[in-house]
């Protein structure tokens, strides 16, 4: 009997080792394919990613809306003081919603003076969340709109308040956004009062930290940060949140979008973006600063570049 | 007899892909969509581990690496190195499986512990090697933590609801080698 094993591990051992180490090379080609051409690989991990989580999807929804009525049943039993509250939210928001609607009569009059026009370029996709990362070290989303639907790499993407990240990864039915929180996310942001510029790094916490300002003096907490369009990530003016300071004293971002529960996102359609088409395209310029004339599409972008002084 | 045990050993096979499907249908649940404090074990990990040390025919190299490459695709991790890291420990825990099975269970959390966190180590390593940025270290060290931790509730389950168990002295498989 040992004799009879020894023989068949004999026979069979050196194929198998053979293909085991085929395999692991070939594992480890494709990890180092992916270091070297990014791109090509990510589209492959987008179209894995597109043929198998719509399979997903009928169980999905059901599964987690059941796991999300457990949990709002286990608050049932402090609903009493939460409808007191929100009574009393709700007075104090029917002042709010006065004041707003004064307001918005008097921003009315005062476009109809200045003779604004909206961009009508901004419309928007809106997509429902299928599934997130799925693992603790990225903060991303996949949404059920891809190229299908007509989504771009690098559109912004909105809840109903506020900027919740950046389409990365498209593919026919599903597209991948980069939420603000992620490790690897740098928006361009002006803090409102002051027009101070800065980045909004997203470092893996709820509340990505404000970088790059000039004058910290000039920004307090409850400023307003949107974006500012510069490099053309982003149309200029979409709302990310407020300034916060952590006990630290640093100064970060509270996001307007509710990250708690994302399920439905804005994709906003922007045909001034900027084409990503290589793996460099988006840090250098067509053509570098200085040396020509600029592109004819900065034009919308130069006006909010002036006022800044 | 003979059929049987073959039928039992795909089903087996198909059992370990469809659990793992299952795993990775439950990491993409968006619940989560703030960022965690915390990180859920690797259970994906722990069910390769722990089959290969019992049933080495229940989980081969191929089903491993597809399982773990398709993980990698899912988690948005670097793909392929994580994937080759777990089938390389799954193999070298197979070729230990035989000399393991008079062991307690205590050594044999013990080999999985040091297997898990040579791996994390070394793909930690090369990643800071190529210059990937791979997350904060807390996390990382926390879910390897939680890994270890619910090894033996893997094992326990996987004996419970799968008879997954080391095969005794005796039993011999269809081409009659001792399993």
């Amino acid at each position: 009997m040992a004799r009879d094993r020894f023989n068949g591990d004999e026979y069979t051992g050196p194929l198998k080792r053979l293909l085991l180490a085929v395999l692991v090379l070939s594992l480890l080609g494709l990890f180092l394919v992916w270091r070297i051409d990014s791109p090509r690989v990510e589209r492959f991990r987008a179209q894995v990613l597109d043929t198998v989580v719509p399979n997903f999807e009928w169980a999905m929804a059901p599964v987690t809306a059941s796991v999300k009525l457990l949990r709002d049943f286990r608050s049932y039993n402090n609903i009493y003081e939460q409808n007191q509250e929100l009574r009393r939210e709700l007075r104090q928001m029917t002042s709010w919603k006065e004041a707003a609607l004064q307001l918005e009569q008097e921003n009315a009059r005062l476009r109809d003076l200045n003779n604004v026009r909206l961009d009508p370029r901004l419309t928007y996709i809106t997509g429902v969340v299928l599934a997130d990362s799925g693992s603790p070290f990225r903060q991303t989303v996949l949404i059920n709109v891809g190229s299908r639907d007509g989504i771009v790499d690098g559109w912004a993407t909105m809840d109903g308040i506020g900027l919740v990240g950046r389409i990365s990864g498209v593919g026919d039915t599903t597209s991948r956004v980069i939420l603000i929180t992620d490790a690897t996310s740098r928006i361009p942001a002006v803090i409102q009062p002051s027009g101070q510029r800065a980045l909004i790094v997203g470092d893996n916490t709820a509340a990505p930290p404000i970088d790059f300002l000039e004058n910290p003096d000039l920004v307090r907490p409850g400023d307003r940060i949107v974006t500012s369009g510069d490099g053309e990530v982003f149309p200029p003016g979409l709302l990310i949140g407020q300034v916060a300071q952590d006990p630290g004293g640093r100064l970060r971002t509270r996001m307007a979008a509710d990250y708690e529960r994302l399920e439905f996102l804005r994709v906003l359609r922007d045909h001034g973006a900027r084409k990503v088409s290589q793996p460099s395209a988006l840090i250098l310029p067509d053509v570098p600063p200085g040396t020509g004339t600029p592109p004819p599409s900065d034009t919308p972008a130069a006006p909010a570049g002036g006022n800044d002084g | 007899m003979v059929d049987q045990s073959a039928a039992r050993t795909w089903t087996m096979r198909a059992a370990f892909i469809g659990i793992s499907l299952l795993i990775m249908f439950f990491h993409l649940l968006p619940l989560e969509t703030t960022p965690r404090r915390w990180a859920s074990p690797d259970l994906l990990v722990c069910l390769c581990f722990a089959w290969a040390l019992r049933r080495p025919d229940y989980v081969p190299a191929l089903a491993v690496a597809g399982v773990m490459l398709l993980a990698d695709l899912m988690f948005q991790r670097p793909p392929g190195l994580w994937a080759a890291l777990v089938v390389m420990a799954v193999h070298w825990l197979k070729l230990r499986e035989r000399r393991q099975r008079e062991t307690t269970f205590l050594l044999e959390w013990f080999t999985v512990a040091g297997c898990l966190i040579t791996i994390t180590v070394i793909y930690r390593l090369v990643l800071l090697i190529l210059i990937v940025p791979s997350g904060a270290p807390f996390l990382t060290l926390m879910q390897l933590a939680m890994t270890i931790l619910f090894y033996p509730v893997v094992v326990v389950l996987s004996h419970l609801a799968f008879g997954v168990r080391r095969s005794a002295p005796g039993e011999v498989d269809r081409l009659g080698h001792s399993l």
